[in-house]
């Protein structure tokens, strides 16, 4: 895989996302995390990513609207949403709203990987780096 | 899609006169590609979760409806994916797309959200007040016994049972649904350790939360009420009696959680546990194996006060083996009927005839008969004027309930017979009816080893797997032998993936045989040092209907095994997919030049993945002419080629510095992947024309409209007339036609195989139906042989391929190459059988040789 993508996981169960973390991190992957929506603005803010999953249901801001606010700030940003609650109506607020993919935990990790190359190849041509 | 619109709304201002520049073009063109490509993305997604879906319910597989909700879901988020590119390729055309989806979305939600019927009333309620009409208050085992202890001359401990309202209650107070539904859809229910981590934690959810304090009072209070009904300080026992679990006539024998002796001090801890073993590994297993949602069952539980047994046991009205058979069965034990049902201990079996008068028509003792020094204050009742008693009962008990019962007894210290429980007798799938009609075919033969029950009828074999503990559960493997020492209940999750059970103790009347029985597996119990004898990997086969154990396989007594039954058959998580697949897959739009392929047309999701699919590959196909944009339009291939084709670039398909404003292109600037191995099977064999054994007649009809496609290359025709390609580096859309054939191959290769596919599909006119069950039956048979998922119907079929590395399909789009330049030879001929098999053969060894090369090379 080429790579190079800036990845960061929000999440709110810890487990989850440092295992998830743990396994990017091994395949070359740079990732970073947040526990809730609050910490990934922060995050954001201070650098640079290029692809975000995002857990949805987490307290506070949920992910579908967090992810609104992060197409506001940096339309260029691509966000896979990838959720324990399979529904309808969230997976199309968050395709409306602008998210690259909605996924379904749990997901084999190739294929997380193969989607997040994607978002990221997706990343570039809107930037014209590609 | 906004700025797209906006776009076109500028291009029409400007009038005429001003285009809109080469620039501006291109990024137009751009930007229609990059949602063209998402397009293509969704339609892999949404045809792959709707395959997945397809296969479960006719595979017979096992699926939950976590599993049916995540898929479901994954299709319609990737078909609204699709509608919103198609509205941005098409500048919003189409937009009435978002009414047919909304309208199909709504009802699949519907079916999804349904809920089951929730059972409204008392928290509380005596047992002298409930009747087997009150199952969806208290539970099926609550409701039979308040029916039971309405009867005349029958005793059933005294009691209440906690409503299925109560638990719901005490779960909603404490919002544990949602996270229950989080943890069970994460579930694998292959991997049995992640099962057990998950069911302790919902568990523990559940045991940890806090009674509200309402329900805690009215549990109290009932109490307090059964200490004067009874003594005070009395026992208890608490019983799971789940709702729910009549639907497809399961049992659930055994998955759940009972507590004895219990006092007041713990009456609402244990209660929670009760309720929480719902979620014991075996229960959740099981409920995925016989087809319910979890939120299908709800918990009553059942408070009994306890019954000090002296003796138990479990009576069958008719023998569960063999239902025809003119016996009761009946299981006796000293003590409590627990030990009975965890099929821990040897227990007596007396069979006594139905007709009256009631006679012994056989005794098995397997208990030792002295009973041991601290029971032998209490009189040990004689076993032939028990066993004639509780005949009766079930006699009584059958009557009432119309149906064979299974009934769990006590008999306390003063020689009265208690009734603790009854229900509907499960009986072996397999009767074992072969085996009682035919002889052994060796009668003298001597096996490894002979057992003394047959809890479950069938014949299985298959490497032994020892299990004491939960660290041999883990390691046990698919289609083994199980093999242990008592049959309890906590093996039962091992019964989806055992070929057979043998157990050194137990009777039928276990919860294991119970499930052994209504799974299919054959099941052998009281096999003595079966596990002296029998080595971890040892290859047996299992009689279980002569009580024998075999070494190695034996195919002689295999072919008495049935299949499996359908286990899911009629249950509600397969009622559920059966009903939203409704919605999903069947395809009614599968001819694009027919009147009726429209978006108002589209009645499933499947219509719709289709008609998007058609409408982007047009509007991709059309843009270079309707901007007359050079660069995009379709340009004609030229050098040695036959037939006409032409090719559209959609990115980066051509050779750098390729001339991209000429109006023809040389095969050798094209850079396509996916094109190129199509057109090497295109061109690897030289078109042979129609044979000429049916030249006349149809057959020359179908010849010249091939040669003579009626365009002139000078005009630019509609699509539906042209064979071309629409490519780029990775993709290629390629749509030909032939005489009245139609056939489409689309492919992506790349490096990433989630995005990787190949995907065929094939519609043919112009000759009548038994022709074309034939054209179609003959071009499956070849693509299965290849791997491909083959779906026919009518005269049209579809085939597709999926993540596979990018040698792998590039064999593949050869095969569809040459296939789709020579398939419609057969056409003429296919009336004959002799020349399909002819043709047959040689499509099979032309194809061999056209892989050769390509396999010699990786």
């Amino acid at each position: 895989m080429q790579s190079g993508s800036n990845v960061l996981i929000v999440d709110d169960e810890d487990e989850f996302r440092e295992t998830m973390a743990k396994v990017f991190r091994h395949r070359g992957i740079n990732v970073d995390t947040a526990d809730g929506c609050i910490e990934a603005l922060a995050k954001l803010k201070s650098k640079p990513f290029d692809v975000v999953i995002m857990d949805v249901s987490m307290p506070g801001i949920d992910g579908i609207q967090c992810l609104g606010r992060i197409k506001q700030r940096w339309p260029a940003i691509e966000v896979i949403i990838l959720t324990g609650h399979a529904s309808v109506s969230s997976g199309i607020q968050g395709m409306e709203k602008g998210a690259f993919d909605y996924c379904l935990k749990p997901i084999d990790t190739d294929e997380l990987l193969d989607k997040i190359e994607l978002a990221y190849e997706k990343v570039r041509i809107t930037e014209g780096r590609a | 899609m906004k700025a797209i619109i906006d776009r076109i709304k500028k291009y029409l201002l400007r009038g005429a006169g001003s285009r809109p520049s080469t620039v501006e073009l291109q990024a137009d063109f751009q930007a229609r590609y990059r949602e063209f490509r998402s397009l293509l993305t969704a339609n892999n997604n949404a045809l792959e979760a709707m395959a997945e879906m397809e296969q479960a319910l006719h595979a017979g597989q096992t699926f939950s409806a976590a599993f049916v909700r995540s898929r479901s879901t994954a299709v319609m988020v990737n078909v609204y994916k699709m509608i919103q590119s198609l509205l941005e390729i098409s500048g919003g055309r189409y937009h009435k797309l978002k009414k047919s989806f909304e309208k199909i979305s709504a009802r699949v939600g519907e079916i999804l959200e349904q809920e089951t019927a929730v059972s409204s009333g008392p928290w509380i309620i005596p047992l002298h007040k409930i009747n087997k009409n009150m199952a969806d208050q208290v539970g099926e085992k609550m409701a039979n016994l308040g029916e039971v202890a309405g009867i005349e001359g029958i005793s059933t401990p005294k009691g209440f049972a906690i409503s299925a309202a109560a638990s719901r209650h005490f779960l909603v107070a404490n919002n544990l649904n949602a996270e229950i539904n989080r943890l069970l859809q994460m579930l694998n229910p292959e991997n049995l350790a992640a099962v057990y981590e998950i069911s302790a934690e919902i568990q523990k959810l559940i045991s940890n939360a806090a009674l509200p304090a309402d329900l805690e009072t009215k549990i109290n209070d009932a109490y307090s009420e059964l200490e004067r009904e009874t003594r005070p300080g009395v026992k208890v026992a608490m019983r799971s009696s789940a709702l729910g679990e009549d639907l497809a006539g399961a049992t659930f024998a055994g998955q759940y959680h009972t507590e004895l002796n219990v006092d007041r001090e713990f009456l609402g801890q244990t209660y929670k546990e009760v309720v929480a073993g719902k979620y014991t590994s075996r229960a959740i297993l099981y409920r995925l194996k016989k087809g319910y949602r979890h939120e299908d069952i709800e918990m009553g539980v059942g408070c009994l006060s306890m019954v000090d047994a002296i003796i138990s046991g479990i009576v069958y009205s008719r023998d569960p083996g063999n239902p025809g058979n003119p016996w009761a069965n009946i299981n006796v034990l000293r003590g409590a009927a627990q030990k009975v049902v965890m099929g821990t201990a040897p227990t007596d079996l007396f069979l006594v005839s139905r007709q009256e008068p009631h006679q012994i028509i056989k005794q098995e003792l397997h208990q030792e008969q002295k009973p041991s020094e601290a029971e032998t204050d209490t009189p040990f009742p004689p076993a032939a004027d028990l066993a004639i008693d509780l005949t009766k009962i079930a006699l009584i008990l059958e009557k009432h309930f119309g149906a064979p019962q299974d009934i769990e007894w006590s008999i306390d210290g003063d020689g009265k017979i208690h009734i603790l429980q009854s229900r509907p007798v499960v009986f072996s799938s397999d009767t074992g009816e072969n085996a009682d009609s035919g002889e052994l075919e060796n009668p003298e033969e001597q096996p490894l080893l002979r057992g003394q029950v047959t809890a479950s009828h069938g014949v299985g074999f298959g490497p032994a797997h020892l299990v004491a503990n939960a660290v041999d559960m883990l390691q046990f493997p698919r289609q083994a032998v199980l093999v242990v020492a008592h049959p309890l209940p906590e093996w039962s999750p091992l019964l989806n993936r055992a070929a057979a059970l043998i157990a050194e103790t137990g009777s039928e009347a276990g919860h294991l045989a119970t499930v052994s029985r209504e799974f299919g597996v054959p099941a052998l119990f009281g096999v003595q040092d079966a596990l002296k004898k029998i080595n971890n990997g040892d290859v047996v086969t299992v009689d279980a209907t002569y009580r024998m154990v075999h070494a190695g396989r034996r195919e002689d007594l295999l072919a008495r095994s049935k299949p499996p039954p359908d286990l899911m058959a009629g249950s509600p998580v397969q009622a559920m997919l059966r009903e939203i697949l409704q919605y999903i897959t069947p395809l009614n739009l599968t001819d694009p030049s027919s009147p009726y392929f429209k978006s108002t047309y589209c009645e499933t999701l499947h219509d719709i993945t289709r008609f998007c699919h058609e409408k982007s590959v047009e509007e991709m196909f059309s843009f270079g002419e309707k901007y007359h944009f050079n660069q995009r339009a379709a340009k004609r291939l030229v050098g040695e080629v036959p037939l006409e084709w032409w090719v559209i670039d959609l990115a980066d398909g051509f050779q750098e510095g390729t001339d991209v404003t000429g109006k023809t292109v040389r095969v050798e600037n094209i850079v396509s992947t996916p094109m190129l191995a199509i057109w090497d099977g295109i061109t690897a064999f030289p078109w042979q024309g129609p044979p000429s054994v049916s030249f006349r007649g149809m057959g020359s009809i179908l010849f010249q409209s091939t040669m003579q496609p009626g365009f002139d290359p000078a005009l630019p025709s509609p699509m539906s007339s042209k064979n071309y390609f629409l490519i780029s580096k990775n993709f290629c859309n390629f749509s030909v036609r032939l005489g009245y054939h139609f056939a489409m191959v689309e492919s992506y290769l790349s490096d990433l195989l989630t995005e990787n596919y190949v995907s065929f599909s094939f519609k043919g006119g112009a000759a009548d139906a038994r022709r074309k069950a034939a054209r179609i039956q003959l071009l499956s048979q070849i693509l299965s042989r290849y791997d491909f998922r083959v779906e026919q119907k009518g005269d049209s079929m579809t085939a597709r391929i999926e993540k596979r590395p990018v040698a792998f399909l590039k064999d593949r789009l050869k095969i569809l190459g040459y296939l789709t330049l020579h398939a419609r030879q057969v056409d003429m001929v296919m009336g004959k059988q002799r020349s399909i098999t002819r043709y047959r053969n040689k499509f099979f060894s032309d194809i061999e040789m056209l892989l050769k090369p390509t396999t010699a090379e990786v």
